[in-house]
């Protein structure tokens, strides 16, 4: 076996250039493949794994019939209770939230906004935007009377620091609330929405603001793997029973998910097209390689080569290009998107800013990569595979001469 | 027992269902063990046809073809492949070396299909070329080496696995007079000195003058059939 390796090695570097030449295509063709596939799981792992950006979680659980209008009066009951019931993947983080609509005024202007009544040491681990205050502190444990708000409001509302907001709100019991809060922080979002509407409320300020008592509006998830999302909501939905609704982003973004199948759909036919230039690289190399030796191929069954050795020095030559191709490709798709991953290496925002709200969550217009160790191995094993098909053929061809006839072959 | 046995051998050339060559015509032809033999005759004359008929290469239209009496014809490809590997050697007239081995891997190249261990191929191999003064042209490829050199590391590789009969096509066609003298020379001495049998295709008068048996074969029939005094 090494012989015939060495020989197929060997019979490779015959013809330098057509070898590099079709070596460095194929190479290049996974190396798109990997980038490509690196691209898109950053640009929608981005989306997925950075629900927190928009605060939403990878699994919610509200009281049943809260979702569909988000009436306060919909709340549950004793959340801490329900969260210590839950049991949840290591990594998770949860918190639970009152999230309601308010009229907020400043001295300025009004604006409709959306309250989230937070437990701060929770969210400081469920949403990014909560501690990227650009002016002022965080929210405080304690500090009921305080509000952390976005910048977009903050300028819309023309409110700084220690600037008056008025949040009038309509109370679980159907009358009209309000208060008085002072602006605290102003938190940065790459969410165009959340940056102009957003209002955090600690929780305890927030219940005594709609009426809620020790309720809250929704449990808050997040996962380190959110492709468990769908299976632990079925779960935690089956152990709560009918009067919790228990959805995963899937289901709370279904633009999402259709994107997330769309791209893959994209992706297996981006890949499909590559992997078929691959191939005919890979097949025009040993093919010619064949048809060139036909002599060569006579002589060896001349001096007694079974036709099994022969077919396996032509799947030996297809084996080094592939193996040639892979280690240049894979080595440049690992490198580039290993790079990618610390560096913008695509970014679409002329316009739009860092981000743009879709499908319900915020895409980042910068996007990194996202490599797939996993992903690349299965791409290059692909190549492998292809290779050894593509080989059928000339190998095919081998085996159908007659040794007579092949050393009369010029 | 004749190493090599035909009897009445035909072959003809078919093309779209119709004969277009007669190239042997009923040959028969008896070769014993240790003959120093050359075949000789014009270009069409069924040489090369002969040859691939007694190198287990291409079947006959009828006759029979026995090699250490046994009858070609009833056997499967890898009988055959098996056959050729371990009781013919073949020395080609444009020598056919493979050109990604050494002298000595190619020389080798039959015992490694035999499953000779990796030293016993370099111990033989090396004594081989050590008695045919091929030393020093063990680790050359052959595109380093000269016409001559070449057909010599062909002729080892020939007869590294002591073949029961070696099948010449042609050998000195394209060596100059020196060349072909030394390569003849040197097949000579494997006849007497080892007992290999030889069988030449050939134009070349110093061939002909060389070999112990002559046979012309003329419109792929045996015309004469003429040992030489001295066999």
């Amino acid at each position: 076996m090494r012989r015939l390796l060495a020989m197929a090695w060997h019979d490779l570097w015959r013809r330098p250039r057509r070898t590099l030449i079709n070596m460095s295509a194929v190479g290049v063709g996974l190396f798109l493949v990997i980038l490509y596939s690196s691209l898109m799981a950053g640009f929608m792992g981005s989306a997925k794994d950075d629900l927190d950006d928009t605060g939403m979680g990878h699994v919610e659980i509200s009281a049943h019939g809260w979702r569909a209008r988000e009436e306060p009066s919909k709340a549950m009951t004793d959340p801490q209770a329900l969260m210590a019931r839950l049991a949840l993947p290591p990594g998770s983080q949860v918190g639970a939230r009152v999230v309601g609509r308010a009229l907020g005024s400043s001295a300025h202007g009004n604006q409709g906004v959306e309250v989230d009544g937070v437990d701060p040491k929770a969210e400081g681990e469920l949403s990014a935007y909560f501690n990227d205050v650009r002016q002022g502190k965080r929210l405080a444990p304690g500090d009921d009377k305080g509000v952390v708000i976005g910048e977009k409001l903050a300028k819309k509302l023309k409110l700084g620091l220690d600037g008056r907001l008025r949040l009038m709100v309509q109370r679980a019991d159907g009358e009209m609330g309000a208060g008085l809060y002072r602006v605290r922080g102003i938190f940065h979002s790459i969410s165009p929405a959340i940056s102009g509407e957003r209002v955090l409320l600690t929780m305890p300020a927030s219940q005594a603001l709609y009426g809620l008592g020790d309720q809250a509006s929704v449990v808050i998830v997040q996962l380190s793997h959110p492709e468990q999302a769908d299976d632990l909501a079925e779960r935690i939905g089956s152990a709560l029973g009918p009067s919790f609704d228990v959805v995963s982003y899937g289901r709370l973004l279904p633009e999402l998910k259709k994107m997330e199948s769309l791209i893959s759909v994209m992706q297996l036919g981006i890949a499909l097209f590559v992997y078929f230039l691959v191939g005919l690289g890979i097949l025009n190399t040993t093919l010619m390689s064949v048809m060139e030796r036909t002599r060569e191929f006579g002589v060896m069954m001349a001096l007694g080569t079974r036709s099994r050795r022969i077919v396996a020095l032509v799947f030996g030559e297809a084996f080094w290009i592939a193996t040639l191709s892979v280690a240049v490709g894979l080595t440049a798709g690992l490198l580039v998107s290993w790079f990618g991953q610390t560096h913008v290496l695509v970014d679409f925002g002329k316009g739009l800013g860092e981000g743009f709200d879709f499908a319900g969550t915020t895409m980042r217009t910068a996007v990194k990569l996202k490599l797939s160790v996993p992903a690349a191995i299965q791409a290059s094993v692909l190549v492998y595979a292809l290779a050894l098909v593509v080989g059928i053929y000339p190998a095919w061809r081998v085996t159908r001469l007659q040794p007579a006839q092949a050393l009369r072959a010029a | 027992m004749a190493v090599v046995e035909i009897k009445d051998v035909v072959k003809d050339y078919v093309e779209d269902g119709e004969v277009v060559t007669h190239a042997l015509r009923g040959v028969d032809l008896r070769i014993e063990k240790g003959e120093f033999m050359a075949i000789a005759g014009p270009s069409g004359s069924g040489k090369t046809t002969l040859l691939n008929l007694l190198g287990a290469l291409d079947t006959p239209t009828s006759g029979s073809v026995r090699i250490d009496g046994t009858e070609l014809a009833k056997m499967k490809a890898k009988a055959l492949s098996d056959l050729r590997r371990d009781r013919i050697g073949f020395v080609f007239q444009a020598y056919n070396l493979f050109p990604v081995l050494t002298a000595a891997e190619n020389a080798e190249y039959v015992l490694e299909l035999q499953g000779v261990s990796a030293a016993d191929r370099h111990k033989r191999v090396g004594e081989l070329f050590d008695r045919l003064g091929l030393k020093d042209l063990a680790d050359k490829r052959p595109a380093k080496m000269s016409g001559g050199q070449q057909q010599r590391v062909a002729v080892a590789r020939a007869i590294a696995a002591e073949p029961a009969i070696v099948l010449a096509d042609e050998p000195t066609a394209n060596l100059d007079q020196e060349n072909g003298r030394a390569l003849m020379d040197m097949m000579r001495e494997l006849n007497r000195d080892r007992g290999i049998t030889f069988l030449f295709s050939t134009h070349d008068a110093m061939v002909l003058e060389r070999a112990d048996r002559v046979v012309h074969l003329v419109d792929g029939k045996v015309a004469t059939d003429e040992r030489s005094r001295a066999a």
